[in-house]
């Protein structure tokens, strides 16, 4: 048996990550033999990719994206994580709510888009309130899953101390439920960007949609390029940031199997 | 021992006068056990200053029922509830209870449950720290205090458990079977370090217990209940010498003790029968009755 904690660090880095090195080396070369445009080499899209930073259009349409998805995310947790708390704790409004949020959850957000591009207009405020739309549900049904599951021998723990109302909800139900909260809030923050860049193909001023689409309406194969390799850079980091900060505020859980 | 102790203090803590309850169910159809059950009746009793006294008695005697009464989690339909001669209408921080499940915050470490009751005092965090130090020594816990709930025992879990109740400074500890769910020989240090950790604070403790030698071993009087419906069938008070070491348990005062306490339980008839687990502990246990809630 093998001491310490398994496999050396370089040795896991090198498994996890030498499948992608491949395919990238592979993007590399393989386009310089067979000419084609609609593939070019990864070094003409990183020069493109570099241009655009350079000439600040990648910049705006990012900050335009994560700004708009940002916004529209804050407002679905909120909202998501107070309703879902009441649906958990009260019956009654789960009752009553249920059935709506199943219908709201099952229609298509895209289905949608041109009822809120009438209400709202073809500016940020309808892509904030898709977002919103499509993001609340995880984390509303995640919380109320959460607040469902709270141990009543806790309450009345901290009842017996003389905690209630918006106490008994700050101090034990949100943290107790906080898994739930954070594990339905990292599903609802990889959505929200799916959700954007969806919407902002539609129809935008800026954004990171907009710019894949109107690269591949013009034949700029490789500006289309480096619009998608920013959003696959920016949806792995994002990702990998909501991990570390879930592990972070989950360290009191017991965890059956090690990270 | 107990009665200098009742003469030096005779300041009553908890008061109970004809204290009854009874429970309303739902009326569903096609079901023959809707309608009312009593779970208690007439319970008198009146514990003071300082004073250990038990509460035994097989399960579904009302005996937790009683002591949630205490702690105000549960309201009673009969009669009154006093502390300190004011009547009880709700949760307080005057009373602490320990329950029987680890009612330990899992996402707060050990000094921040400790810290728990004092964060809702609104002491200030330095004080806060300081007291729950204190409190954490006084179970012998120090060098967990950084830990999470999970990473304890469960013996270590209780200690924790009443320090968080000390900590908020009650004038009464209630006990709901709290050493029920550890080991047989955890058990019996916690006793120990339980009885020594009452005699330095001087709180008053009412401890609930199906366990016989358990609630003579720790308490200045036992009161004996019974259940349908439940209540206080007679209150024997142990005058047995402080401080108590296992050893105690074989003497003869002490078998006489448990003789009597058994008897009351035994001329309850066949409600009452004697549960002897796998690990050699003896339970008692009503009779499986139906009863809806």
């Amino acid at each position: 048996m093998r001491e310490g904690k398994g496999p050396h660090l370089l040795l896991r880095l090198y498994r996890k990550t030498i499948v992608i090195i491949v395919l990238l080396v592979l993007w590399w070369i393989l386009p310089q033999f067979i000419e084609s445009m609609y593939f070019p080499p990864l070094g003409v899209i990183l020069a493109e990719f570099r241009r655009n930073i350079e000439n600040g259009e990648l910049l705006i349409n990012l900050y335009t994206s994560l700004r708009v998805s940002i916004i529209g995310l804050a407002v679905a947790e909120v909202l998501g994580i107070s309703i879902g708390a009441l649906i958990g704790w009260f019956k009654r409004v789960d009752r009553y709510l249920n059935a709506l949020f199943q219908v709201m959850r099952c229609t298509s957000i895209l289905a949608l888009l041109p009822l809120f591009v009438l209400l709202f207009g073809a500016g940020e405020l309808s892509k904030i309130i898709i977002i919103a739309w499509a993001t609340i549900f995880p984390t509303m049904i995640n919380t109320a899953q959460g607040v469902r599951n709270l141990e009543p021998v806790l309450v009345r723990s901290a009842r017996s101390m003389g905690v209630r109302g918006v106490g008994l909800f700050l101090k034990i139900i949100l943290p107790s439920a906080s898994p739930y909260i954070l594990a339905g809030f990292r599903l609802s923050a990889s959505i929200s960007l799916l959700v954007l860049v969806a919407a902002e193909m539609l129809g935008a001023a800026h954004g990171l949609g907009l710019m894949i689409n109107d690269a591949s309406r013009n034949f700029q194969v490789t500006r289309m390029y480096v619009g998608m390799l920013t959003i696959m850079i920016l949806g792995v980091v994002l990702n990998a940031a909501l991990v570390w900060l879930e592990r972070r505020l989950t360290v009191w859980q017991e965890r059956a199997v090690s990270a | 021992m107990p009665e200098s102790k009742e003469f030096q203090e005779n300041a009553c803590r908890i008061k109970a006068e004809d204290v009854g309850l009874v429970y309303h169910s739902k009326h569903r159809k096609n079901d023959p056990n809707a309608g009312s059950f009593r779970a208690l009746q007439h319970v008198n009793i009146s514990v003071g200053a300082g004073e250990f006294l038990s509460l035994v008695g097989p399960s579904g005697c009302g005996k937790s029922t009683f002591l949630y009464i205490l702690s105000g989690l549960q309201r009673l339909s009969e009669g009154t509830a006093w502390i300190n001669g004011t009547p009880i209408t709700g949760p307080a921080l005057d009373r602490g209870i320990i329950m029987q499940a680890y009612a330990l915050f899992p996402w707060r470490t050990v000094r921040k449950n400790v810290e728990f009751g004092l964060e809702v005092k609104r002491i200030s965090k330095k004080d806060r720290r300081a007291i729950a130090e204190q409190f954490i020594e006084l179970v012998g816990l120090s060098e967990f205090a950084d830990r999470y709930p999970y990473e304890l025992s469960g013996g270590m879990k209780q200690r924790i458990a009443i320090a968080r109740a000390l900590a908020y400074d009650p004038d009464v500890l209630l006990m709901d079977e709290p050493f029920a769910a550890v080991d047989e020989q955890t058990r019996g240090l916690l006793h120990e370090e339980l009885l020594r950790i009452w005699e330095k604070t001087n709180k008053t403790i009412i401890f609930v217990t199906h366990s016989i030698d358990e609630s003579i071993f720790l308490a200045d009087r036992v009161a004996v209940m019974t259940p349908c419906p439940g209540k206080i069938k007679e209150i024997l008070q142990i005058d047995l010498p402080r401080p108590r070491t296992p050893a105690i348990k074989s003497s003869s005062e002490f078998g006489a003790y448990r003789n009597r306490v058994w008897q009351l339980l035994q001329n309850e008839g066949e409600r009452t029968e004697e549960v002897i687990t796998l690990d050699g502990r003896k339970h008692l246990s009503t009779v499986p009755q139906e009863v809806s809630i």
